[in-house]
């Protein structure tokens, strides 16, 4: 195949030009919330000018020009990245070369790479947003490549709705490839190459330490971390603790989770009281699991492990679905007369300088009550509600020894303050404790019917071991006095039932305004989760429960080829039958209707007048002609007009003309007998 | 000639033989040409492979980072890829493609070649392209249900009367990313008149003055004046007689044996072939516009004197003719 279309600059070749410097911007423009404001501005200054050359009929620069600007801006590109490989630079780069694409464009053939360059643009949206808006909006930005693809390649100027329309057929008749090929395309568990999750921008996530103060800025973070879905029975709000690290080890100021602990089974629960749930949740990067307590059936590629952590085989790089069973009134270790001695140390370690204050303070409370562990538990929880605590956001700087500081002196801070200073009273009255991190809470919606869990509602909370009990949880927090905590933090409106604990009524005091904020922000949730659990969190592991539903097997490349040739044949099917029912009839069919209606009106006369399937439209209206003198005349001008119809080259307009004719005379013989002599219709 | 440029005719006579053996069916179109199924091919074009290319990248892309819309996307694009196979196909299916008579033109002179594509589907066609060689027309449309003239413009010729080479029509719309094309093998007659040479002033047959004296002379004693019919030269018309009247009448002089003109072969002030041939061009051409009566006498035939417009292109017909059998024109420029 010889290519013409790299010829010398070219008018007309440059009349999709005017499109795709309308389609290119516009699939560029989600970029500019994600890359530096100079590669924007180089955008737009390249387009600009293209766009002025092209009103004033002016050339493109040379290639000299090009050359130079192209070195400099890949320069750029990289000072800024120090690289130009991965999302960010790779994204940068791709812009910048189709701004000079479009700069230097001379002939077709520049225009449709800059094009194609563009569906990649559109792709590569996706990095840094997934949102049913932006799959909206891509949609929009191909509609408009694939028009100004299309103006390229018309050899003149199109109009602009039947481009419109053609570009959209041509979306509408790949969406059926689309969902085949979506569904039944192998999917293989990624990455190919490198190590995407440390190219993805920062996710919010629980961390693997808990140092009061971190997670602050985590429930400021209205976004969603987790969305559950109950399978029957939704548990009461207050039991609603999902637990996701647990941290044992302190070194007087921080705790940490292990995640070497070993693998343990779930301790046998009351199957009376299992939840099931299916959860979705956002990438965290690292490798646990929010799990409802207490935790009694996990997903295949989770375990268990000792500390009742829940640790997925490998980190949440992206969103994932799971699902899992819960049983509400199982602590872990019920049952269990007394705590393994190894496990026992660990939980009641302090270092033996932090919290002196503290120490002395449980001493006392051990004096009072003796070894009576709930009641110690009690005597802490006693202090939390009776001294002015306060519930902020915006604790004061804790100095020295964070546990004695905030218990004494300070007294305002949120979660992780309480339950870290809690589990060092415990530990300082030698009773096993731990500190768990999770969320807790999280808002009912109506409409979707399910829990979302936003970054904003992280929890940390506490486990003291009760001999015979197991691992109790305790949550300091919801002991302080509910009139302290702080109103109008960026809470959010849905939590106000009664049943929830103090803390977290954050909606009260909320104006209608903001109520309406929060209530589209929840119905934006809703369509979002289902854009996310339907289209997005597709993976081969739902990939195989689709293929098993359908009796085949995902891993199986005979079950693959089977699933392609169903969906592809069904699809042939439908689009052979549209194109049958669509088929135009043939050019003459018209004619030869009204003629069987002649033919049969006149029968109605004459029997014997009627035609006979082999005979010629000439001979027989001469054989009616005389028997029935009186239509001659309309008979021989119906044989000439049909014979024109049928076989003459005629344009549209006569075509409907002559057809015009031959009804008027089909309608110029009576219908019934007796046949009345009438004026001869003929006209022409 | 060199290495390589021998291989390369070797390689495009290849080519040209396996186009023959796949054309076989239609090797002889005539003068009509439907272009159905049977006759139309498709291949990926450059933008095609490297649109798949890029696809393909996008999918090792979603893969490898597990981006769900990026699969969506990125299958969108494989079935708008596929559906242009349809799209383009559909763009030249059904297509019925005829000869038009080739307007004559004289030696050297481009030649426009017009054939008629008429559209009965029902679908407006785009960017067409009709090619013949390295020639290629501009791209034009087809109406739904109407038809377009096509103009090939094809370089100047030596005299003679030639068949047309296989043509090519095809087309890449809607994305470019393939092509669609038929063979066609419409054959119409071609025919290049000499290249008019002027012989110069004395050299008519028994030593008459150059033809513009002739009129001159003639035109003093008109012999009648009758009412104008299609093909009178219009340097009889009576001018005057139309402004008085409004109405075309042409001078009719006495068609004696002595005014009778022969354009004779021996005559010409020259011994090749093609330039006589040139010469007697010039002369018929300007016995027509004198609107003398002519004959035409060639060594192998003699068409009788007379005169008007058909006449002269019968004279024009025989001079291409003569000696010569039709060939396959070349249109390729080449030594």
């Amino acid at each position: 195949m010889r290519d013409k279309t790299a010829r010398p600059a070219d008018h007309t070749n440059l009349r999709g030009l005017e499109l795709a410097l309308v389609a290119l911007p516009v699939a560029a423009l989600p970029h500019v919330w994600h890359q530096p404001p100079w590669i924007t501005a180089l955008v737009v200054l390249a387009i600009a000018a293209r766009a002025w050359l092209l009103g004033t009929g002016r050339p493109a620069p040379s290639l000299g020009v090009m050359s130079v600007l192209a070195v400099i801006a890949g320069g750029l590109t990289f000072a800024q990245f120090g690289t130009v490989f991965g999302q960010e630079a790779g994204t940068a780069l791709l812009l910048v070369m189709i701004a000079f694409k479009l700069l230097e464009t001379r002939n077709r053939r520049d225009i449709v790479i800059a094009l194609f360059l563009g569906y990649f643009v559109v792709v590569t949206t996706y990095f840094f947003d997934q949102s049913i808006l932006i799959a909206a909006y891509s949609l929009l930005a191909t509609w408009l490549l694939t028009a100004a693809l299309i103006q390229v390649h018309a050899g003149r100027v199109i109009p602009r709705p039947r481009l419109a329309r053609q570009a959209g057929a041509m979306l509408l008749h790949a969406l059926p490839f689309m969902l085949i090929l979506f569904f039944v395309f192998p999917r293989v568990e990624g990455p190919l190459w490198g190590d995407p999750q440390r190219e993805q921008t920062a996710r919010t996530g629980l961390s693997g330490e808990l140092n009061p103060g971190d997670i602050a800025n985590l429930l400021q973070d209205e976004s969603t971390a987790l969305r559950v879905e109950f399978d029957r029975q939704v548990p009461p709000l207050r039991a609603q603790y999902w637990r996701a690290l647990v941290m044992t080890d302190f070194d007087g100021r921080r705790w940490s989770a292990d995640e070497n602990r070993s693998v343990i089974q779930p301790t046998a629960a009351d199957t009376d009281n299992l939840i099931r749930y299916t959860a979705t949740l956002e990438p965290t990067r690292a490798r646990y699991l929010p799990m409802l307590d207490y935790p009694s059936a996990l997903p295949e590629d989770a375990e268990l492990r000792a500390n009742y952590q829940v640790l997925r085989d490998r980190p949440v790089t992206s969103r994932i679905q799971y699902s899992a069973e819960a049983a509400l009134t199982t602590p872990p270790g019920a049952g269990e007369p007394t705590l393994d001695p190894q496990e026992r140390t660990r939980a009641l370690h302090l270092p033996p300088s932090a919290a002196p204050r503290s120490r002395a303070e449980v001493a006392l409370w051990r004096a009072t009550h003796g070894d009576d562990d709930r009641a110690i538990i009690q005597a802490a929880l006693q202090r939390f509600s009776s001294e002015p605590y306060r519930y902020t956001l915006q604790p004061p700087r804790l100095e020295d020894d964070t546990t004695d500081t905030f218990l004494f002196e300070t007294q305002a801070g949120y979660c992780e303050h309480y339950a870290s200073a809690f589990a060092v009273l415990m530990r300082a009255a030698d009773i096993p404790t731990r500190v768990v991190t999770g969320y807790q809470g999280g808002a009912w919606q109506a409409r979707g019917e399910y829990l979302r869990l936003r970054n904003a509602d992280a929890h940390a909370w506490n486990e003291v071991w009760l001999d015979g009990e197991g691992w109790i949880r305790v949550d300091p927090t919801a002991a302080i006095a509910p009139e302290r905590i702080e109103q109008g933090l960026p809470g959010l409106a849905s939590d106000t039932g009664e049943e929830i604990p103090g803390f977290l009524r954050r909606g009260e005091g909320l104006s209608w305004l903001q109520r309406a904020r929060f209530g589209m922000d929840d119905w934006g949730d809703f369509v979002r989760f289902r854009w996310e659990s339907w289209v997005l969190a597709f993976d081969p592991e739902r990939q195989r429960e689709l293929f098993a539903r359908l009796g085949l097997d995902s891993q199986d490349w005979r079950s693959v080829l089977i699933a392609l040739g169903v969906g592809f044949g069904c699809l042939a099917l439908i689009a052979l039958t549209w194109v049958g029912l669509r088929r135009p009839r043939q050019r003459h069919a018209p004619a030869d209707r009204v003629l069987q209606q002649l033919s049969r009106r006149i029968a109605r006369h004459d029997r014997r007048l009627e035609r006979q399937a082999h005979e010629p439209v000439d001979a027989w209206s001469r054989r009616v002609a005389r028997a029935r003198p009186d239509l001659r005349e309309s008979l021989k001008a119906f044989a000439e007009t049909y014979n024109r119809q049928r076989f003459a080259p005629l344009t549209p307009e006569q075509r409907r003309e002559d057809l015009r004719h031959l009804r008027s005379l089909l309608y110029a013989v009576p219908r019934g007998k007796p046949p009345a002599p009438g004026p001869d219709p003929v006209q022409a | 000639m060199t290495g390589p440029a021998r291989s390369r005719g070797r390689m495009a006579r290849l080519r040209d033989d396996a186009i023959r053996w796949i054309t076989r069916r239609h090797a002889h179109d005539g003068d009509q040409a439907h272009l159905g199924r049977d006759r139309i091919y498709i291949l990926p074009t450059r933008a095609g492979y490297t649109l798949f290319g890029i696809i393909l990248v996008m999918l090792l892309g979603s893969i490898n980072y597990s981006n769900n819309m990026a699969f969506l996307l990125t299958f969108l694009l494989v079935g708008i890829g596929h559906n242009a196979m349809w799209y383009t196909h559909r763009n030249l299916l059904g297509l019925q493609v005829s000869t038009l008579p080739v307007p004559a033109v004289f030696a050297g002179q481009p030649l426009t070649l017009p054939l008629r594509l008429s559209e009965t589907a029902g679908r407006a066609r785009e960017a067409l392209v009709l090619r013949i060689g390295t020639h290629s027309s501009a791209p034009f449309p087809v109406p739904a249900q109407g038809t377009h003239t096509a103009k090939l413009e094809l370089p100047g010729l030596a005299r003679g009367v030639y068949r047309l080479p296989r043509q090519r029509l095809d087309t890449r719309y809607p994305l470019g990313i393939l092509e669609v094309w038929s063979w066609l093998t419409l054959a119409p007659e071609i025919v290049v008149y000499p290249a008019p040479i002027d012989p110069g002033h004395t050299t008519g047959d028994d030593g008459e003055e150059a033809a513009g004296a002739h009129d001159r002379r003639e035109g003093d004693a008109p012999d009648q004046i009758r009412p104008y019919r299609a093909g009178d030269p219009p340097g009889r018309i009576v001018w005057k007689a139309f402004a008085r009247s409004g109405k075309l009448h042409v001078r009719e002089f006495a068609s004696g044996q002595g005014d009778r003109l022969w354009l004779e072969w021996g005559a010409m002030p020259a011994s090749d072939t093609e330039t006589r041939l040139s010469m007697l061009c010039h002369q018929v051409l300007a016995a027509h516009a004198e609107g003398r009566v002519f004959g035409l006498r060639l060594p192998d035939q003699a068409l009788e004197p007379a005169q008007g417009v058909i006449h002269r292109d019968h004279c024009l017909h025989a001079l291409a003719r003569f000696r010569s059998t039709p060939v396959e024109m070349n249109p390729e420029p080449g030594p």
